[in-house]
């Protein structure tokens, strides 16, 4: 087991080195300058030529490139172009804000899913399927910002019940950081729920088909005992599969819907730096994004053994 | 394109659900009510806190409530006294400024001569790469601490745009205490730096950036009673329009600068809402590179000039909420010429006559104002035999062809617009100026305008200004269609609030009911 997180661990190196090269060209390739959204409308050619010797966009780009990743080797990312700060320090003030955004609305996928798959699962092809079944069709077709355009406009505008958008820290307040954190998670979590319901239903229906289902009920097993300690367990495995990726793409998801509802987290830092040719903020973030996403995948391979005793690594 | 989609949609929707009721332009008058917090949505983040290396509208927004300038300026761009009581010219070279005795920065040091000196000097000899204030003092030799209450400004040339310079940035003045003791943390937390009614209290970026109110400020009103009314002021960044009025209905924030330009008639019939607007300094338009073909042949420029219908694109881009725009100097500005109409209104046979059946590529920037406003362009002159080939850019990529390598035809391109006419003409057509992106170059536009930043008369200046202005606008170096308004949407709650054209919220003797 120890070996296999090692050789996942290491295989990890080249796979991030990759996306640096990627995200690194990508980026130099998109026109625009950061000299003009540093200077804006103090832009001369000379203040422009000083601004790009500061940042090292002077030098060719393999140079450039080089000089980046050795400073990722030291911990560096390097600072944004539109504040100054090091990056790390620009992401690390975001990340609570993401994680508790991806965690409510991972906790609001699961919470609602779950249950609804499974009794989906046992009443199949009877009005409750049907009715869950048409929902998650819905749920995955509408895109996240939709979902959030029309909660602002159903409880912000009409209802006026919740704000339409911004941010409280827990610490500050724990209503007002709740009260804002509902539209924004379920119109991040819905796409999840949908999925996660799909796969919940359709993997419970094939686990209540296998023999030892059958066998369970034969010796006398109740039925609640049987869904609940026999097949719930098992029908879960491939929905960790995609909840693990979903946690993996916390931040991608959170892209939109942090605009949207102008959360501070490191979604719409994201959005901004592009938007300001913050070029190593958004190699930082994308490198975050991709780290998360490859050690999303190693825990949800290492918890498929704890789940299925017949998978072993070695 | 996903971004699209959302302010689409989003439009849609609150077009949908926009309020009636009839709407009021005036704030109403009360006895002013000490207290309360201020939530103001800003349309883009900041950079910085730093006056030195500010190049942004909506930081000087924040600076003005956290620092003091050394001039002020009224609703109709007079110069007023700030922490200068009086200014005198004693030659061409040489500016007498006396100073308020009684003020305080908000960590303690007293404001004097001395602070003004400082605070030039770093602003004049500073190195960092986004310094933005050399320029602005590029005419000042030195800075004279005559006594504790004068400063004597010497000059290398007559320079009668410092004044305005000095409304500005580089005119905010910051404790020398706190700029030696925060050293470069200034641009993230200038704590107690300035002596402004407003102190620094915290900026979290992209969420939110507080001041509180400071108890010590010099200031008092009419009837005697402290200065600034509110407790405390929190910006929020919401770079969505359609966040912001979404916001605004909701009274999540009591006030913005701006809402797109297809909410405005929502906004001013929402009776929850007020809508202020005045006419701005900056003016919008497109740029000719008269240093290459086709607009090296004076002929085409002009045919171009008159084959544009700018009420059509005031109309359909902006929905009227500006003016048609005849040069570089807008109804907002002392130099104003009413009379001077050219290429008043559209005369495609006329421009046939001068020249037809070229092309030329309009470059724009990728907004969905500039793009529309391109397509007008492009079948106005399509009528004159003129056709034009829209190239939409990323902003930045725009800047650098016009600004750096003058590779364009044509450019559609905006100026926010400064209180002195110097500051939207001289960089933009004097030969070989910062912004003359077109290379134009005019014997007779550059000594009006060195005459007029060589003369302190303002009467002056102004007759010297407007004939500039004509030679310009005559030559078609850049064809004006457009003066916008700059605009305040408040929720009804905010009392008091002055607009001044230069578009920023000074709120000492804002309160709220």
């Amino acid at each position: 087991m120890v070996e296999y997180i090692t050789r996942r661990l290491g295989l990890m190196v080249p796979t991030a080195f990759l996306v640096t090269v990627a995200v690194f060209l990508l980026i130099h390739l998109t026109p625009g300058d950061p000299a003009t959204v540093i200077l804006a409308e103090s832009y001369t050619p000379e203040a422009g030529a000083k601004i790009h010797q500061d940042l090292g966009l002077d030098k060719p780009l393999p140079q450039q490139y080089l000089l980046y990743v050795g400073r990722l080797f030291h911990g560096d990312l390097g600072r944004s172009v539109r504040n100054k700060l090091p990056v790390t320090q620009a992401i690390g003030e975001r990340l609570s804000a993401t994680l508790e955004l991806g965690f409510a609305a991972l906790i609001w996928s699961l919470l609602i899913a779950i249950p609804l798959g499974t009794i989906a699962a046992l009443r199949r092809g009877r009005a409750l399927d049907v009715v869950a079944s048409g929902l998650t069709v819905a749920g995955i077709s509408v895109p996240n910002f939709v979902l959030g355009i029309l909660l602002i406009l159903f409880f912000g505008l009409l209802l006026r019940v919740l704000p339409v958008g911004g941010f409280v820290a827990l610490g500050e307040s724990v209503p007002d950081n709740l009260s804002r954190l509902i539209m924004p998670a379920i119109a991040l979590g819905t796409f999840g729920t949908a999925s996660n319901m799909r796969f919940t239903r359709s993997s419970m229906i094939e686990v209540l088909n296998q023999d030892y289902i059958r066998t369970a009920r034969a010796k006398g097993a109740g039925w609640w005992q049987v869904v609940n300690r026999h097949a719930l367990k098992n029908a879960l495995i491939p929905v960790v599969t995609i909840v693990g990726l979903q946690v993996g793409a916390i931040l991608e998801g959170a892209l939109v819907t942090e605009t949207v509802f102008g959360w501070p987290g490191v979604g719409k830092l994201a959005v901004e730096s592009i938007f300001s040719k913050d070029f190593p903020v958004v190699q930082g973030i994308v490198l975050l994004s991709a780290l998360s996403f490859m050690f999303a995948n190693l825990v949800v391979d290492l918890v498929y053994a704890w789940l299925d005793p017949r998978i072993s690594y070695s | 394109m996903r971004r699209a989609g959302i302010l689409l949609l989003f439009a849609l929707i609150l077009s949908a659900c926009g309020g009636g009721g009839g709407g009021t332009s005036t704030t109403p008058a009360g006895t002013p009510k000490t207290g309360g917090t201020l939530k103001i949505a800003q349309e883009t983040e900041i950079n910085t806190l730093d006056p030195n290396t500010s190049g942004l509208l909506v930081e000087r927004e924040i600076y003005y409530n956290l620092y003091d300038s050394l001039l002020g300026i009224d609703a109709k761009l007079n110069f007023i006294p700030e922490l200068a009581t009086a200014w005198k010219y004693t030659d061409d070279k040489t500016l007498v400024m006396t100073l308020r005795k009684d003020v305080k920065f908000q960590d303690g040091t007293a404001f004097n001569a001395d602070a003004v000196k400082f605070n030039l000097d770093r602003y004049m000899t500073s190195t960092d790469p986004a310094a933005a204030r050399k320029s602005d003092l590029g005419s000042v030799q030195s800075v004279e601490v005559q006594d504790p209450a004068t400063v004597v400004i010497h000059l290398k040339r007559a320079d009668a745009t410092l004044l305005a310079a000095f409304v500005d940035r580089a005119g905010m003045m910051l404790s020398p205490t706190a700029l030696q003791q925060l050293g470069s943390k200034v641009a993230q937390t200038p704590l107690q730096a300035g002596s402004g009614p407003f102190e620094f209290v915290e900026w979290k970026r992209d969420d939110h950036l507080t001041l509180k109110r400071n108890p010590d400020y010099w200031r008092k009103d009419k009837a005697g009673h402290q200065l600034p009314y509110l407790d405390q002021i929190i910006y929020r960044p919401l770079i969505d329009l359609n966040a912001i009025l979404a916001s605004l209905k909701t009274a999540d924030v009591d006030m913005a600068r701006t809402v797109a330009g297809k909410d405005v008639d929502a906004v001013r019939s929402d009776s929850t809402l007020v809508y202020k607007a005045t006419p701005s300094l900056g003016y919008q338009g497109f740029e000719l590179n008269v240093s290459a073909p086709p607009f090296n042949d004076p002929a085409k420029a002009k045919a171009v000039a008159l084959a544009v219908d700018r009420a059509q694109i005031l109309k359909n881009v902006i929905l009227n909420n500006g003016v048609v725009s005849y040069g570089p100097i807008t109804p907002a500005s002392w130099a104003y010429d009413p009379s001077e109409k050219i290429y008043d209104k559209p005369d495609p046979d006329k421009a046939k006559a001068t020249a037809t059946g070229f092309s030329f590529t309009l470059k724009t920037a990728n907004t969905q104002d500039s793009i529309q406003t391109g397509q007008l362009i492009q079948a106005q002159l399509a009528k004159a035999g003129i056709t034009v080939n829209l190239l939409p850019e990323d902003f930045g990529k725009l800047t650098l062809e016009t600004r750096v390598q003058h590779q364009f035809d044509a450019a559609l391109t905006g100026w926010s617009g400064r209180i002195d006419p110097d500051g939207n003409m001289y960089a933009f057509w004097h030969t070989g100026g910062s912004f003359n992106d077109g290379r134009y170059s005019n014997t007779q536009v550059d000594q009006l305008l060195e005459q007029a930043r060589a003369t302190t008369d303002q009467a002056k200046r102004k007759q010297i200004y407007q004939d500039a202005q004509k030679v310009v606008a005559a030559d078609a170096v850049y064809v004006f269609v457009y003066d916008p308004v700059v605009a305040q949407i408040s929720t009804k709650k905010v009392q008091n609030f002055t607009l001044i054209p230069d578009g920023i919220n000074r709120l000492a003797e804002v309160w709220k009911s």
